[in-house]
């Protein structure tokens, strides 16, 4: 059986790795039907992304946001609840962390910083928390909720950043930088990277834990699993469920904390979430709701999207080619999956009465 | 075509119609079937019986040509054919009834036929002809169907004489039914037996996959007993008796009515007073339930299904709020119970809808076997799981009730039917519960596991513990239960004593009440 498991996982992992080289191969064919060079244009996103230490350090910078958002994505969906208000919480995060980086003043680092990351987690959750209450107590679809959530934080910021927030002068459409007390440190000095690095494994291994190694994570999968089974067993699957979106949206609003206090200019922009809450969608997806799959997968996107910054320059492709990257991934990983899915089902019922039992024991036939 | 060397009379191409000779099937590490012969004769009903795993299935995969015999060879009509795919059995006039119908729910029946014919497309879409050749094949046959009816307007029963239309349009002489009886109630088995006796006259021969006795003694004139892969025997049904099926069938002598010492039933241990439910339509759904059951008392609820036996089920399980009334167990009353309150009072339930409400079958079955147990402090300290403990536990449980599997790791999902309840019944009964609500916790299940319940069900009785069974089978009710109690419409319409009880005067409740309120 731990043989057979293993074998999954390496399927899963081989599906993953041969939809990504899959998708690099054929976004160079296109390259090259548009008549410039392939092999210019994988040196240009390799170098973009690896060229140099500035360049490495801001990948990995971007690989923050993307991992905590599909850690989010994770955690709702193994309730078996969509959020794809993603994009909303980490708005709604990096919101009240500018607001306490720019109006709580005169406080340590060691106070202001804890903060910072508290308040965008606060923001986070209670974003997400609105459409959790709505699914409770009015039965109104998460999808819908969250999905119309974006679109209001994203007004409510573009009105801070010009209105309340925006900085004296009331010209950029953004805030002050917030003050030094409040930003995460800078883990390679002279780059982009901050220390909130640490919180890729930190969370993506907690999570793991969390979903295999407590109760509460045991009572999540399963109410995820089947509601009415775990309703049956006693555990309370609304409360459940509406908690895992709460903490999805707390992880998601982590990530906005990051977006504010982790950048080199740390202030508050429109727009600055600039969609980590949706490409974190498809790197669970790489990932295949594995909470460390998401470390690897998030690397990817990252590098595609930093990569794809010197591809205009250097070799005359316009940068929407890692898009055209990206979608192909998605829809190999999503067309593999399902094929395999599929495939194995036939591959258990086929074997289904192979498990080694005595003769007369009534070996599972799940065709009936 | 092929009518011209459809034969009217059986004898004439011999007395065989199918033999499949020597069939030998193998999958990575079993042998699903082992040097198999079995044969079907023209105009005869034939049982092919087993247990869950025996084999059954494989067989009429290979004749229906989804999977393919390692060894062996299959001749219809004494000529050799090669069935490589589903349409080469269709084209030699073997049909299937699967147990999960294939029609489209949104079409008509005439539709649903003219969709399986065979031929073009363009030959096929002349629905008129469709429709009058059917109407025809059902008056012949004496199956009722409407062939302007939409599917989804069909009762179950209805249904599978679509199925069954389905297969004599395209002129099927041999019809193959996989657990017929699985979805139909008593009074469709009953006009299916008629449909088939009638089909077999007509000359063509009928094969019933199946695990149930009283089907075969129904109405099979021969039966094949299958067991772990290999045949066992071929009988005919009338000079067998059922102990000696089940003998072939299981590999042993099967106990489903051990005798058991008296009742001496203890304090009362559930009680129910007054209970109404009005279900949120408005309609009256239980009525002034009443009833008590001691310590080491076993009570059957008798009646046919849907007479408020699951309504009764969910309230005692917590899963549902009674409109009005109250429920004691032990001496504490229940204000609200819902399914925590009802387990820390020592109820165990064993579900009606299994893959509903028993399980996730998405899950390992480690988590099947623990998902109670999580506020245990043997299981989980300060919410981490103490994951050698569970395993242990899990471990002892897959042994002490003999749930077949490989390891505890793998999914529910890839569990017979049989196995899954035994895990329920281990979840369930290992708590040592005061009360165990058992809704019908052998359907599905073969005559081994059904045994196993069965001695689950006494043990606990012998333990001291309070049962309320929820049964549709008369047999069972009786087997098991130290009173009955018969609910129709609603209400309790009588109670009986283990001694009092027989078929005949259960069933005399079940039919009187139903006319009194009438």
């Amino acid at each position: 059986m731990m043989s057979d498991r293993i074998r999954g996982l390496l399927i899963a992992w081989a599906v993953s790795i041969g939809a990504v080289v899959t998708a690099l191969l054929a976004s160079l064919v296109v390259v090259a039907l548009a008549g410039s060079s392939p092999a210019e244009a994988a040196q240009a996103l390799f170098d973009g992304a690896f060229g140099s230490t500035n360049r490495t350090a801001a990948m990995l910078a971007k690989a923050v946001p993307l991992t905590l958002a599909a850690l989010g994505w994770v955690l709702a969906f193994s309730a078996r609840r969509i959020n794809v208000g993603l994009e909303g919480q980490i708005l709604a995060g990096g919101a009240v962390a500018a607001t306490i980086g720019l109006l709580v003043g005169g406080v340590p680092a060691a106070l202001h910083l804890p903060l910072l990351v508290l308040g965008g987690i606060a923001g986070g959750a209670l974003w997400a928390g609105i459409a959790a209450w709505l699914w409770v107590k009015r039965d109104v679809n998460e999808i819908i909720a969250t999905l119309l959530l974006n679109l209001i934080m994203v007004q409510a910021v573009s009105w801070l950043v010009s209105g309340p927030l925006e900085e004296p002068t009331h010209t950029l459409g953004q805030t002050e930088p917030i003050a030094a007390t409040a930003r995460w440190p800078v883990l390679i000095p002279g780059t982009v990277l901050h220390w909130d690095l640490l919180l890729v494994p930190l969370l993506a291994v907690g999570l793991s834990f969390f979903l295999r190694g407590t109760t509460a994570g045991f009572r999540l999968r399963a109410t995820g699993a089947n509601p009415a089974f775990a309703a049956y067993s006693g555990i309370r699957t609304a409360r459940v469920s509406a908690l895992a979106l709460v903490a999805s949206g707390g992880i998601a609003g982590l990530a906005g904390a990051s977006l504010i206090g982790a950048t080199p200019q740390a202030n508050m922009a429109d727009n600055f979430s600039a969609n980590y809450g949706f490409e974190g969608i498809v790197v669970a997806l790489l990932a295949r709701n594995s909470p460390l799959g998401c470390i690897p997968a998030a690397f990817l996107f990252a590098s595609l999207k930093q990569g794809g910054g010197l591809l205009e320059a250097r070799a005359g492709v316009p940068s929407g080619l890692v898009l055209v990257t990206q979608g192909l991934v998605i829809i190999l990983v999503a067309g593999a999956g399902y094929l395999f899915e599929r495939r194995r089902t036939r591959r258990v019922t086929a074997k289904a009465p192979s498990q080694p039992l005595p003769s007369e024991a009534p070996a599972s036939d799940p065709t009936r | 075509m092929r009518q011209a060397e459809a034969p009217e009379s059986p004898e004439s191409s011999g007395r065989g119609f199918l033999r499949m000779q020597g069939i030998t099937k193998r999958y990575p590490g079993v042998v699903a079937n082992e040097d198999v012969t079995f044969e079907v004769r023209s105009g005869e009903i034939h049982a092919l019986l087993g247990e869950n795993g025996a084999g059954k299935s494989t067989l009429m995969k290979i004749l229906d040509g989804v999977a393919q015999a390692d060894e062996g060879s299959i001749w219809i009509r004494g000529r050799q054919v090669a069935i490589r795919r589903p349409k080469d059995a269709q084209q030699l006039g073997i049909g299937m009834v699967h147990q999960h119908f294939m029609l489209v729910d949104d079409m008509t029946v005439t539709e649903n036929v003219a969709l399986a014919a065979p031929g073009r497309l363009a030959a096929r879409a002349d629905l008129a002809a469709v429709r009058d050749r059917l109407r025809r094949l059902a008056e012949r046959h004496g199956l009722a169907v409407d062939p302007d009816a939409r599917i989804s307007d069909l009762s179950v029963g209805e249904r599978q004489r679509v199925e069954i239309v389905k297969l004599l349009y395209r002129d099927a002489d041999l019809l193959v039914l996989d657990e017929p009886t699985a979805v139909l109630t008593g009074g469709e088995w009953q006009h299916l037996a008629t449909v088939l006796r009638e089909l077999a006259r007509h000359g063509k021969s009928v094969v019933i996959i199946t695990h149930k006795l009283g089907e075969v003694f129904d109405i099979a004139d021969r039966c094949t007993v299958l067991r772990g892969g290999r045949v066992v025997g071929t009988v005919t049904t009338a000079e067998a008796s059922v102990r000696d099926l089940v003998r072939m069938m299981v590999g042993r002598e099967v106990l489903l009515n051990v005798p058991r010492a008296a009742a001496e039933p203890g304090a009362v241990v559930l009680e129910v007073r007054g209970v109404h439910l009005r279900d949120d339509d408005g309609r009256t759904r239980l009525e002034d339930v009443n009833l008590s059951i001691r310590s080491g008392e076993v009570v059957g609820v008798a009646g046919v299904e849907g007479n408020g036996q699951t309504e009764l089920v969910d309230i005692l399980a917590g899963a549902r709020q009674p409109t009005r009334g109250e429920v004691r167990i032990g001496d504490v009353r229940i204000e609200r119970l819902d399914p925590r309150q009802a387990a820390a009072a020592g109820t165990a339930v064993i579900p009606e809808d299994r893959h509903r409400d028993a399980v996730a079958l998405s899950l390992s079955l480690a988590d099947n076997l623990t998902v109670k147990n999580l506020g245990e402090s043997r299981f989980a300290r300060w919410g981490i799981l103490r994951r050698q403990a569970v395993r242990e536990h899990c471990r002892r449980l897959v042994r002490e009730y003999d749930i077949r599997v490989p390891g505890i790791d793998v999914r529910m999902r890839q569990l017979s039917g049989g196995n899954q309840q035994k895990a329920v019944v281990a979840r369930e009964l290992d708590r040592a519960p005061r009360l165990l609500i058992a809704a019908q916790p052998t359907r599905g299940l073969d005559i081994g596991a059904m045994e196993f319940v069965y001695r689950c069900v006494n043990r606990h009785r012998e333990q001291g513990g309070a049962t309320l069974l929820v049964s549709s089978e008369m047999d069972e009710i009786l087997a098991l239960s130290d009173r009955v109690v018969v609910m129709v419409k609603g209400r309790v319409a009588g109670v009986l004593s283990g001694a009092e009880a027989t078929p005949e005067t259960v069933g005399h409740l079940m039919s009187g009440a139903a006319e009194a309120m009438a």
